[in-house]
């Protein structure tokens, strides 16, 4: 059978990045233009800074994963391109860029939902993946449990109430003055401090079903430091420790459950807060004596790329599932 | 030489084909839809009633601003996706060159004028004697009345005894220009009003025969302001 190679777009926040995969698989190039040290002195993303950049970048970034893979621009077979969710300035221009594109090629266009791209990143590196699985989709966006009856198909059973975990992680961060983004800045910070010097609450919300809420901790994280910082009776460091214990223990002992109860024997982890370290140990650590398989992809494919984009498109190619060139972007996230 | 020239820099959604001076289709839209949906089946459906492909197109037009951020991305990430595909260059016209590309052989002063809001507009003065407009000043972002005493002190400079407004800044403010310049102002018919593709296109036309391509790898929109975030962090001029 003839390879079939796509070029996935992905601009949903503030990364520019593009990919050629060939059959689904096999990562060709993988260009990302990351806006990170831009936003830094922001404090945060700033969604018409990162569409200003998305637009000066999107072509060479294109073009460079053209030249990584040593193709030309009539080798691919279709164009993949992140349509939901994410900032809509943002994901805007890389949808009007591959329609345009696609168009004058003359090549499909497949319009991807940037989620099923973070769980996609794990059979890009795993092949050996047994189904059916659970996955904690964890990111700055998302906090969900999901039953997946193959890497197609899956239901939600669980998620955030309100903060993703992500976004809990840069409100504390910022909040402590460590920086951002908040993920890897309190990652950091807890490595030089030692967490249940205090005490933050895990909150479990009912013992018995998938929901998260990390509002209350957050609040508990922020709380504590207004006191801490007049008492000095302990470093921000160990607050930062004991904040991503907390997080880390919810999310480590709700997904091991969900496995559980669902008798599967995979555990993958998708999103940008699947890069945190502490997460990756304690969740293959607890998962380990379940006899639970865990998976996460690489670092550089957890946070935001484009070969989950172009590999998680295969199979809408092979099921000729095609985009209009009508196809509009989404903010919210219209299904997971 | 074949122009495909897009506009989706305004309200207004245009797509036009010309041949040098000669429009031979055009597609104007000015009503309430998103661009994204609308720009790109506006494109292949306007080529396809004149026979065209992509091919035997010369080269594509993109009015880079100013105008509506968002709006101003949509067609440029466009332009820039079909020009590296099917490897035809770009010119990049000013909107307000294009608003101003509507009169000609008029002794008046041209101002194109966008709605900016926050109160403000984007705007440019033009000397539109000839068959192609003459930019009198750099475009900029101001208030109405800044606007207004900019045009007065620049008509009598330029000793010209009328004014004609062009864009949706006019409409917004109508009234204040209106009761400020009376029997000054010359009023312009609606179909001239607005910003229209196959003008962007014949200015594109006319830049191109003097070699004035962008590099789609370098191309920006020509916001004329900082972002929100980047003004309150006391950043410079754009």
């Amino acid at each position: 059978m003839k390879d079939i190679l796509i070029l996935g777009i992905e601009t949903s926040c503030d990364e520019t990045a593009a990919s050629i995969v060939k059959n689904g698989r096999h990562i060709l190039s993988n260009v990302i233009n990351s806006q990170i040290n831009i936003h830094r002195e922001f404090g945060g993303v700033v969604p018409e800074v990162a569409s200003r950049k998305h637009i000066e970048n999107i072509a060479v970034v294109v073009d460079n994963a053209f030249q990584e893979a040593g193709l030309g621009y009539n080798d691919v077979d279709a164009i993949a391109v992140t349509n939901q969710p994410g900032l809509i300035g943002a994901l805007l221009v890389g949808v009007s860029f591959a329609k345009g594109f696609a168009w004058a090629l003359g090549r499909p266009l497949l319009a991807v939902n940037h989620l099923h791209g973070h769980i996609y990143a794990n059979v890009l590196e795993h092949g050996d993946i047994s189904f059916p699985a659970v996955c904690l989709v964890v990111s700055g966006g998302h906090t969900s449990l999901l039953y997946m009856k193959d890497i197609n198909h899956y239901k939600v059973i669980g998620e955030t109430r309100d903060d993703a975990a992500g976004e809990a992680f840069d409100k504390v961060a910022r909040f402590l003055g460590l920086g951002y983004p908040g993920g890897p800045a309190i990652q950091k910070a807890a490595a030089q401090g030692t967490a249940g010097k205090m005490k933050l609450p895990r909150i479990f919300l009912d013992k018995n079903d998938f929901e998260f809420s990390f509002s209350g901790l957050k609040t508990a994280a922020m709380n504590a430091w207004k006191r801490i910082e007049k008492s000095r009776e302990l470093e921000v460091t160990d607050l930062a420790a004991e904040f991503q214990q907390a997080l880390v223990e919810v999310l480590v002992e709700k997904s091991l459950k969900a496995a559980k109860i669902n008798r599967v024997e995979s555990l993958l982890m998708a999103g940008g807060v699947a890069a945190n370290e502490h997460l990756r140990f304690l969740m293959k650590e607890k998962a380990d004596q379940e006899n639970i398989k865990v998976y996460y992809p690489s670092l550089a494919l957890c946070t935001d790329n484009a070969a989950m984009i172009a590999g998680v498109a295969y199979q809408q190619y092979i099921t000729k599932s095609y985009a209009p060139l009508e196809l509009n972007a989404h903010p919210g996230l219209l299904s997971l | 030489m074949l122009i495909l020239a897009v506009d989706s820099s305004t309200p207004v959604a245009g797509a036009a084909v010309v041949d040098e001076d000669r429009v031979i289709i055009e597609s104007f839209t000015n009503y309430k839809k998103t661009h994204s949906e609308t720009l790109m089946p506006t494109i292949n459906r306007i080529l396809r009633e004149c026979d065209c492909t992509i091919g035997d197109i010369d080269a594509l037009a993109v009015t880079a601003g100013p105008g509506s951020f968002t709006g101003l991305r949509i067609g440029m990430a466009a332009v820039k996706g079909i020009s590296m595909a099917a490897k035809k260059p770009v010119v990049a016209v000013s909107t307000l060159d294009t608003l101003a590309g509507n009169i000609a052989g008029s002794n008046a002063l041209v101002a194109a004028l966008l709605d900016a809001r926050k109160n403000e507009v984007y705007c440019a003065f033009y000397d539109a004697s000839g068959i192609r407009p003459e930019r009198l000043r750099e475009p900029m972002a101001c208030a109405p009345e800044t606007f207004l005493s900019e045009a007065r002190a620049l008509a009598d400079y330029e000793h010209k005894d009328k004014i004609i407004l062009l864009g949706d800044g006019y409409y917004r403010y109508s009234d204040y220009f209106n009761t400020e310049l009376t029997n000054r102002l010359i009023p312009i018919p609606g179909h001239l009003m607005l910003p229209r593709a196959a003008a962007a296109g014949i200015l594109a036309a006319h830049k191109a025969r003097q070699g004035e391509f962008a590099d789609v790898f370098q191309l920006r929109p020509w916001y004329i302001r900082l972002s929100e975030a980047e003004y309150r962090l006391g950043k410079g001029e754009v």
